[in-house]
């Protein structure tokens, strides 16, 4: 238990554990004191100077994001000076940051924005003066734009230390400080994985997604075109957010209701893709685990972040990764081939649109020639959670109140098991779910596997497929991969028995529902509640496992035969390579 | 060097009290070296060879006039230790003609400042 | 051999200087005496005193005379004869400097351990090791009433004592040897000049604290201190005075350097502790204070240099002796670097409570150039500008914080009134611009700023309202800066603004410097009344900014002139004028 601190805040007493900073208990007595760099998810960087609070009866002021409260102490957190002084920091900071709010990605949405018309800032005090750096376009994921950069340091905090990556640092000093890769290299040729977090957790415009809404219009306009969507799991219990519905508040049908009328002519689910992916990566897992064709442990290759890592840091590591594609590049290729076909429409026009919760997506889709297994690229375009909300607002339906529709057949209807992926650990429990049919033959009689649930960074299990053991371990978080990654790589080298036979990471905390291209101000709270809205989805679902679901048994007979069959393998399977960290 | 032990920090301490005449000191931290002690040290190095002269050339650090580098502290038998000041090669050579040989102080390089 | 030695010198600030005449009838009178082969004169290039006339001084029993005049030299020489001093004309003067952290400078060899014990070194670290526990060696600090010496002057035997009390299974020690104040240096003599010192007051830290490893951060620019600071560790290491069982006992200590990259930024704990541990030298938020979570999130104790040097001081000589020197809450010594227009640039080490006139005349002997004394800028770019009436000021933590300024790590310019005060004041913020680690906004852009206003008001830009921009601005750094350099960064210009407000209105009301130091106000003219056509300002012009001939003569044209002064300077015939 740790020791209770006694201490006033605003002459209000309070008590609060020890190690509680004085933000945290200020939100005690109802005060919310401002911030631009401190992110509830996020170490304190204490760069801006605008949380400061006084010790009273002293002229010292301390930054309450990053201070302790102490036994005894008597806080102040706002009289004229202190705001004043805040007053002056924002213009500080406006004085060197552009103002084109009108024509910026976060415009309406901007922390900066907020804090400077909270506190009526109606002049320009001090000279403007700008940074004059080029935009970092590379990656075509996030477009980094340093003259909008406050130095908050939230970005680069979630890249070094929370996702391990080290792609973006703070580059000089004083006035010329900037983030950025290290060395005169642009995104694409750094470490970057392309999570998106450091978009997810930017204040300002100066990380944002790269923006694609354009070219879907575009397609949707086009006569040509034949339009499809599909919507990854983790989008639906957040996309809500954005138009004021409770978090984790589930919108599927809402959403393919929303999608038709945007202009789709069908509207797939990506959760039936993921019992696609369960089908083969169960079958994977049993080729290893029970007929040893291959090393254990098989660690899942759903996330493209994390595949990008592995080829970057853990090259090692590629003859156990699942050569299974991502959820939303089998719906892709299916929908080119198999749909196409079964509805005699030339996959020439089929444009393929994915709306997905992440930003690295937007990469997946060209990163090799597996990704044009159709004879086309299987995805066109990724958008983001972000980006779609922004289309439902421009085309001016009213989302709220639109009715629920059902999804388009036969690359739609999803068990329950699909539709957890989007949670970490969620992949895990929908292929044991699978796996243990396969190995058995026989039914689970439950089907919840409560151990890999939940937000702690690296979860461990043991469960038992016919009478043997299954040592399973979930990461979320690239920041969680090394601890997994280097067990493994111990036992191999020192020829003992590895620490797992099945391993899930996701790159993002909390797995999708966290993902780089979610809505803004994430915190453990709204993962839990987003994490919450799929789970109880698939606890209302009559089929809950991905073998079970009809459509998938149809797939397999109409079209794929069996899981890792040829035509598997040609059209759902990939390979990987080792690449270097630095791009010269 | 051996390991030292409590006694013979004593030992050393109490012996060395009497400091021995007959050296010349050259200021060698930054401030001197820049200002040129290392060319006065080698000079007297030098001279003092060539002349046969019985007096140790040693370096130190920095008296903290630094206005005056390179400093040189003389002390010989018979004649009161003084400092020179602003000392080139020529009068270091003149410090051992002079006032180490001839026993007699040079004019206006002498810098009487406190030191202690 | 001769039996008495009289060193002479005129110490008049006439330009007429006496010394050679007097030298002359010296020998004169010492011949005619016959007392050529008992009583040497000699001239000597500096006395220790100014402004005293004629200064004559018998060694060796350091007798000196000031104020001469004619008739008494004959006297002195009589009475250095008979071995008498002349009473009522002889002076005592006491000496201003105390030497303890420079106790060793430039007396030892610094590469000779053994020279450094001779002086009593390593005597104070036998003591503390073998006769006293930790906590009393933290009483002793107390007693003695040492403060940080690397500017804010915390009481070292409280640092010391929180580090002590946290449990942890490691514990650091770390010499904060980043000096980068501008025009302070004394760190570097000391590591230079007595590394064994420092290292001795470090041995001692960490045994007072309990810790087993220690660090020497040295900014790489300083490789000769960096040269024998390592020299003194090995020899520390070979003799038994590092590394397991100290002298015996059961105390271990590992040292190792840790060399700085240059960034100012560096000296401050916080970031000194990033620099460390290979991360990127930015300061943060404290609390917790590295005595409690520092290197390594272990508990830390950073000692400055010139502190560990008077630690090692205390245990050979006592704390009572260092606590008689000083003033009550300020004790013993500081070193100071004086800089500047003083006439001694160099260190010195004064007893606390001494005042800056003392250390400007008396020792500094006074300006270069013989002008007045305009101010005196302690505690560099943290530190603020003390202008001439308060140079009777008793220089101690306090009093200095009172006007404005700082100790600092102690370097002190000294100004005459060829210095202009927002000229000053532009240096040194630009000094923390520059220095800044970017990392808070009040100080990254609020120092920007500011530094834009004090160009605008040195170019005869600026309104009366930028003064109003400047405080606001030095508001927010002072009290919304994340550490010590932007929270004092606007220090020199307030300093500046408080004490010569008149010279900032001069600039922005009048268009004009004062002290014809900002050169976008000043003007360069030739006076044809004067001029001579001799071309030789033509000649010198680096921008050909003076056309004309001899025949027709010159005029310097103020739209290509750089106000660079050459022609000023080489004139034979003062027919330049600056306005």
């Amino acid at each position: 238990m740790p020791k209770v601190i006694k201490a006033k805040i605003n002459g209000i007493l309070l008590r609060v554990p020890e190690g509680t900073t004085i933000l945290e208990a200020a939100e005690k007595v109802q005060v919310k004191i401002p911030t631009l760099c401190k992110h509830p998810d996020l170490t304190a960087s204490a760069g801006c100077g605008i949380c400061i609070v006084r010790i009273k009866g002293t002229a010292k002021m301390l930054r309450a994001c990053s201070t302790p409260i102490e036994e005894g102490m008597e806080i102040i957190t706002h009289d004229p000076e202190i705001v004043e002084i805040r007053r002056t920091v924002i213009e500080l900071i406006l004085s060197n940051h552009p103002n084109d709010c009108l024509k910026c990605g976060r415009n309406n949405n901007c922390e900066l924005q907020k804090l400077t018309a909270d506190f009526g800032i109606r002049q320009e005090s001090f000279p403007q003066f700008l940074k004059n750096l080029p935009t970092d376009n590379s990656t075509n994921t996030i477009t980094l734009e340093p003259p909008k950069c406050i130095l908050c340091g939230r970005c680069v905090e979630v890249c070094q230390n929370g996702q391990d990556v080290w792609a973006l640092s703070f580059l000089e000093r004083g006035i010329k400080t900037r983030i950025s890769p290290a060395g005169e290299i642009q995104l694409a040729d750094s470490p970057c994985v392309r999570c998106g977090q450091c978009s997810n957790h930017c204040p300002t415009g100066a990380i944002v997604e790269k923006d694609h809404t354009g070219k879907v219009w575009e397609a949707l306009l086009d006569p040509d075109k034949f339009c499809v969507v599909q919507i990854a799991p983790a989008v639906r219990v957040a996309i809500g957010e954005a138009f004021g519905f409770p978090v984790g508040t589930n919108l599927t049908r809402k959403m393919y209701a929303v999608l038709r009328r945007l202009g789709f002519k069908a509207v797939f689910d990506t959760s039936f893709a993921a019992d696609v992916t369960i089908m083969e990566e169960a079958s994977e897992f049993e080729e290893r685990f029970i007929n040893n064709k291959k090393p254990l442990p098989l660690i899942t290759s759903c996330c493209p972040s994390w595949v990008d890592f592995m080829e970057k840091f853990h090259g090692d590591m590629i003859e156990h990764f699942s050569s299974c594609k991502s959820p939303h590049e089998i719906l892709g290729v299916l929908s080119k081939t198999y749909y196409a076909r079964k509805n005699n429409i030339d996959p020439a026009k089929i444009f393929m649109v994915s709306i997905m919760p992440c930003t690295s997506k937007k990469y997946e889709i060209s990163r090799s020639d597996e990704m044009f297994a159709s004879g086309y690229q299987d995805i066109d375009v990724a958008l983001t959670t972000r980006e779609l909300s922004r289309m439902i607002k421009q085309s001016g339906l009213d989302f709220n109140h639109l009715p629920e529709e059902e999804c388009d057949s036969i690359l739609g209807e999803y068990a329950g098991a699909g539709v957890i992926f989007g949670a970490t650990g969620g992949v895990m429990e929908a292929a044991l779910r699978t796996a243990n049919y396969f190995i058995t033959g026989n039914e689970l009689e439950r089907v919840d596997f409560d151990a890999v649930r939940g937000l702690k960074g690296v979860k461990e299990a043991e469960i038992e497929i016919a009478g043997k053991k299954v040592k399973i371990a979930i990461a979320h978080g690239l920041g969680n991969v090394e601890y997994v990654i280097n067990k493994v790589r111990e036992a191999k080298k020192n020829n003992k028995e590895m620490p797992w036979h099945f391993i899930e990471v996701m790159a993002c905390p909390g797995g999708c529902v966290g993902g780089g291209g979610q809505p803004y101000n994430v915190t453990d709270e709204l993962r839990i509640k987003r994490a919450e809205g799929l789970y109880k989805e698939d606890k209302t679902k009559e089929i809950r496992c991905s073998h079970q679901n009809p459509y998938i048994k149809r797939i397999y007979e109409e079209f794929l035969e069996k899981p890792l069959s040829e035509k598997s393998e040609k059209l759902l399977h990939t390979a990987y390579k080792s690449r270097p960290t630095y791009r010269k | 060097m051996d390991k030292l032990t409590p006694e013979a920090i004593d030992r050393i301490f109490k012996q060395n009290r009497q400091q021995s005449a007959n050296w010349i000191k050259v200021g060698m931290s930054t401030c001197g070296i820049a200002a040129g002690a290392d060319e006065v040290y080698a000079t007297l190095v030098e001279e003092i060879k060539k002349r046969n002269i019985q007096v140790t050339v040693k370096k130190c650090g920095c008296l903290g006039m630094c206005h005056a580098e390179p400093l040189v502290e003389v002390c010989v038998d018979g004649m009161p230790t003084v400092i020179y000041g602003r000392v080139n090669k020529e009068i270091a050579v003149k410090i051992l003609d002079k006032h180490v040989n001839s026993k007699a102080l040079l004019n206006d390089y002498i810098f009487d400042l406190e030191t202690k | 051999m001769f039996k008495k030695t009289i060193l002479l010198k005129d110490t008049s600030f006439s330009p007429e200087d006496k010394t050679r005449d007097v030298f002359t009838r010296c020998l004169d009178y010492l011949r005619e005496k016959q007392l050529e082969q008992d009583i040497q004169v000699v001239r000597v290039a500096d006395s220790g005193v100014y402004g005293q006339g004629l200064v004559m001084k018998v060694l060796p029993d350091a007798t000196l005379y000031v104020n001469l005049k004619d008739e008494d030299v004959t006297r002195v020489i009589d009475a250095a004869a008979q071995n008498k001093t002349i009473e009522g004309l002889a002076l005592k003067k006491a000496p201003k400097q105390i030497r303890i952290v420079l106790r060793n400078c430039g007396k030892i060899d610094p590469e000779s351990l053994e020279e450094y014990i001779a002086t009593g070194g390593y005597v104070g670290l036998k003591k503390a090791l073998l006769e006293l526990t930790p906590d009393k060696v933290i009483e002793e600090m107390k007693k003695a009433g040492l403060r940080g010496r690397g500017g804010a002057g915390y009481p070292t035997w409280m640092k010391w004592k929180f580090a002590r009390q946290v449990v942890a299974d490691q514990k650091f020690v770390i010499c904060n040897a980043d000096e980068g104040d501008p025009g302070a240096y004394m760190d570097r003599s000391v590591l230079e000049g007595d590394p064994h010192s420092v290292i001795e007051g470090l041995i001692i830290a960490a045994y007072a604290v309990g810790a087993s490893k220690g660090y020497f951060y040295i900014r790489a620019e300083y490789p000769l201190a960096v040269e024998r600071i390592q020299k003194a560790i090995d020899q520390a290491n070979a003799a038994g005075l590092l590394g397991k069982n100290i002298l015996g006992s059961a105390f271990s200590l590992d040292l190792e350097i840790r060399l700085g990259a240059g960034a100012f930024v560096c000296g401050e704990e916080t970031a000194l502790i990033a620099s460390i541990e290979g991360r990127r030298g930015t300061p943060r938020p404290r609390p917790p204070y590295p005595s409690v979570k520092g290197l390594w999130d272990k508990p830390t104790v950073i000692n400055n240099v010139e502190t560990l040097s008077n630690v090692s001081f205390i245990l050979l000589k006592g704390s009572e002796q260092f606590a008689s020197i000083g003033t009550e809450k300020s004790k013993g010594t500081k070193v100071f670097a004086v800089t500047g227009k003083v006439k001694n640039s160099g260190l010195v080490e004064v007893p606390m409570g001494i005042t800056l006139r003392e250390i400007v005349y008396d020792i500094g002997g006074g300006t270069i150039s013989g002008k007045a004394v305009k101010a005196v800028q302690t505690g560099g770019p943290s530190g603020g500008v003390i202008p001439v009436d308060a140079l009777d000021t008793q220089v101690d933590y306090e009093n200095l914080q009172k006007l404005g300024s700082i100790m600092g790590s102690g370097g002190m310019i000294v100004m005459d009134e060829e210095d202009c005060m927002v000229d000053i004041a532009k240096f040194y913020l630009g000094f923390c611009v520059d220095e800044s680690c970017g990392k808070c906004a009040p100080c990254r852009i609020g120092g920007y700023q500011m530094l834009e206003v004090l160009k605008r008001v040195a170019n005869g830009q600026a309104k009366l309202e930028d003064m109003t921009v400047l405080r606001r601005i030095s508001q927010a750094m002072q009290k919304a800066s994340l550490c010590g350099l932007g929270q004092t960064a606007a220090n020199p210009v307030l300093s500046t603004m408080k004490y010569f407000e008149s010279e900032y209105k001069q600039h922005i009301e009048n268009k004009k410097c004062p002290a014809g130091k900002c050169s976008a106000l000043s003007n360069y003219a030739i006076i044809q009344e004067k001029c001579k056509r001799c071309s030789l300002c033509q000649k010198n012009c680096p921008v050909e900014a003076i056309p004309g001939s001899r025949e027709d003569g010159f005029t310097i044209v103020q739209e290509k002139c750089i106000k660079c002064g050459r022609c000023l300077e080489v004139c034979k015939f003062k027919a330049v004028s600056k306005t």
